[in-house]
């Protein structure tokens, strides 16, 4: 029994390797930083649960990353934005830019909200995590071009995209944005919180190279039959 | 900037008492504004960097009352100003709250009718000068013109109401042209200090020894509050150097000689409030915060005696009080900030500590 688990449970090599690949054998579970899932008693789990917590208690399990929290402000994609802002692996300055940017955003917003009339205030969005998604909605792109060849010629071929590679490409953008076209002398948050919030209101650069973008694929629609998937 | 005045309303966090004077236990925890109109004239230079802008985003200036400025406050209150004078400590944790209850005092202090000497931080004068003049008033001492007519210029905004009363009782000569007078009023020799920016170390000088002299006097008597931020700045060390690159002494700076001239108890009719700060210090370990670590034995002796005040943390009442204040202007806005878990995860990260409590609702 011992010989057979012990065979299990050395290191692993997977038999194609992928571009990004955990070393971890995949006998190993993930585990679950979420409070809600524990507090559940006993009686009120479903059969389903039953058997993942069954399971649970007899294989190992993998170690939590640093980036997951059972906080309850959590967010994953602000996650994912501050892992795509990180240079040479500094979470600490990059995660200090972006908590800078929300307090910059949210410093604007009551601002105007505290000097408007009665009437105006209602329309105000003081949440900075609520102008964060919805700028990067507003930036989403929602069809994509994918260089095809055919016949010795290169095209570029209007496609449909993953949700995953949308907002990858929100992402990116905003950040390449605040990163080339940023005056010398003005910090990274402040031009990141100008741009989060332009583009919530569907004006800035970001949002225009979202429309150029479809405007690329609408003139290219005479190849869409090129792809075949 | 214009801070709004609000209609009276009740709420747990707030009182409509904005007078330091008759604040008492049954305030403590609760919030109150300081009238716009004030805020300018009392406060030029003494708060701290993010309470200004928490100030401008909220478009008020709130304090909360807390034990210790209650305490001081009835502590000056009762003392007898025949005496010479005492000398109160804050001390405390980083973030605590100690320059906040300094400037409760001192704005008590306005509202009495006192001549407020409020220096904002005393480390400010021991670092980052970068032009040091050779004093010409004594040989082996150092001017700094800069942070001198800064000061003066803030003195000014804040005590322009008594410039005119008070007149000089000795006559200065600043150069072989121009002397000022004896009984010219205290406002003409100000003035001369922000204009001749060479010369503004001595006139501050000047200024601490008139007030000095003036201060319990029985004849147009008034009171004197001394207000240093920062006070173990001035018995340390200094990160100036010499044109032959030597360390520069504190003892060898103008600004800094006159300022512990006038925290030395010998004069009368007064109060020397001081706030300790390890913040920016130079050359002081981090966890460092009680009086003994942080003054030094130098500082030590020369401000004992005195009367110690110790700053903590938030109690619980307090926290609350700040929690739903940040509630009712609209600071918290992530969902989960304003449930319980939220309450108690917050509660967990910033130990109740103010400044760390405020920076964390900044971003949540």
């Amino acid at each position: 029994m011992s010989a057979s688990i012990t065979g299990l449970l050395k290191p692993w090599t997977p038999r194609l390797f992928l571009v990004r690949w955990s070393r971890y054998n995949p006998y190993y579970l993930e585990p679950e930083p979420r409070k809600e899932v524990y507090h559940i008693p006993e009686t009120e789990l479903t059969p389903e649960q039953k058997e993942e917590r069954e399971l649970k208690s007899v294989r190992p399990i993998k170690a939590a990353t640093n980036s997951v929290t059972s906080s309850v402000f959590n967010d994953p994609v602000l996650s994912k934005f501050v892992n795509m802002m990180m240079k040479d692996g500094d979470k600490i300055i990059a995660k200090g830019i972006i908590t800078q940017t929300l307090e910059n955003m949210k410093r604007k917003q009551v601002e105007k909200y505290h000097k408007a009339p009665e009437g105006k205030k209602a329309e105000i969005e003081c949440n900075p995590y609520a102008i964060f998604h919805q700028a990067l909605e507003n930036c989403k792109p929602v069809i994509g071009l994918a260089s095809i060849q055919k016949g010795g010629k290169f095209y570029q071929v209007p496609i449909p995209l993953t949700d995953n590679r949308r907002r990858f490409l929100a992402m990116k953008w905003m950040i390449t944005e605040c990163r080339d076209n940023k005056h010398r002398l003005t910090l990274m948050y402040e031009k990141l919180s100008q741009e989060l919030l332009a583009a919530f209101s569907k004006e800035g650069n970001v949002v225009k190279r979202k429309h150029e973008l479809h405007k690329m694929a609408e003139s290219n629609r005479a190849y869409a039959h090129y792809r075949w998937w | 900037m214009e801070l709004e005045t609000r209609p009276e309303t009740f709420s747990i966090f707030r009182t409509q008492e904005n007078d330091p004077a008759c604040q008492s236990e049954q305030h403590l925890g609760q919030y109150y504004t300081v009238p716009p109109s004030h805020f300018h004239t009392v406060f030029p230079h003494g708060l701290p960097p993010r309470y200004q802008q928490q100030v401008k985003t909220f478009n008020e200036g709130c304090v909360m009352v807390r034990q210790p400025a209650l305490e001081l406050i009835s502590h000056l209150k009762r003392a007898d100003y025949s005496k010479p004078t005492l000398r109160y400590l804050l001390y405390g944790v980083k973030g605590s709250g100690k320059t906040m209850s300094l400037c409760h005092t001192v704005h008590y202090c306005s509202t009495q009718g006192w001549l407020v000497l409020h220096i904002p931080d005393a480390h400010l004068w021991v670092k980052n000068c970068k032009e040091l003049l050779p004093s010409s008033y004594h040989a082996s001492r150092f001017d700094q013109p800069i942070q001198a007519s800064n000061w003066l210029r803030n003195f000014r905004t804040t005590n322009e109401h008594f410039l005119s009363k008070i007149k000089l009782r000795q006559r200065y000569v600043w150069t072989k042209r121009e002397s000022t007078e004896e009984g010219r009023p205290l406002g003409e020799l100000v003035d001369m200090g922000v204009s001749r920016v060479k010369s503004s170390s001595d006139v501050v000088g000047a200024v601490l020894k008139e007030l000095r002299l003036q201060a319990g006097g029985t004849e147009g008597g008034f009171r004197l509050a001394v207000a240093v931020d920062g006070v173990n700045g001035l018995w340390g060390r200094t990160t100036l150097k010499k044109e032959d690159k030597s360390p520069v002494a504190p003892e060898e700076l103008t600004l800094v000689h006159n300022l512990r001239k006038m925290i030395n108890n010998d004069w009368c009719g007064g109060a020397v409030i001081a706030t300790l700060s390890q913040t920016g210090s130079l050359y002081a370990p981090s966890s460092a915060y009680l009086p003994q670590e942080l003054l030094g034995e130098e500082g030590f002796d020369s401000m004992d005696p005195f009367v110690p005040v110790p700053v903590s943390l938030y109690s619980e009442k307090e926290f609350e009080s700040c929690y739903l204040y940040y509630l009712d202007r609209h600071w918290l806005q992530h969902s989960h900030s304003q449930t319980e878990e939220g309450k108690k995860e917050m509660i967990f990260l910033s130990n109740r500590n103010p400044s760390v409590l405020e920076r964390l609702c900044a971003f949540l």
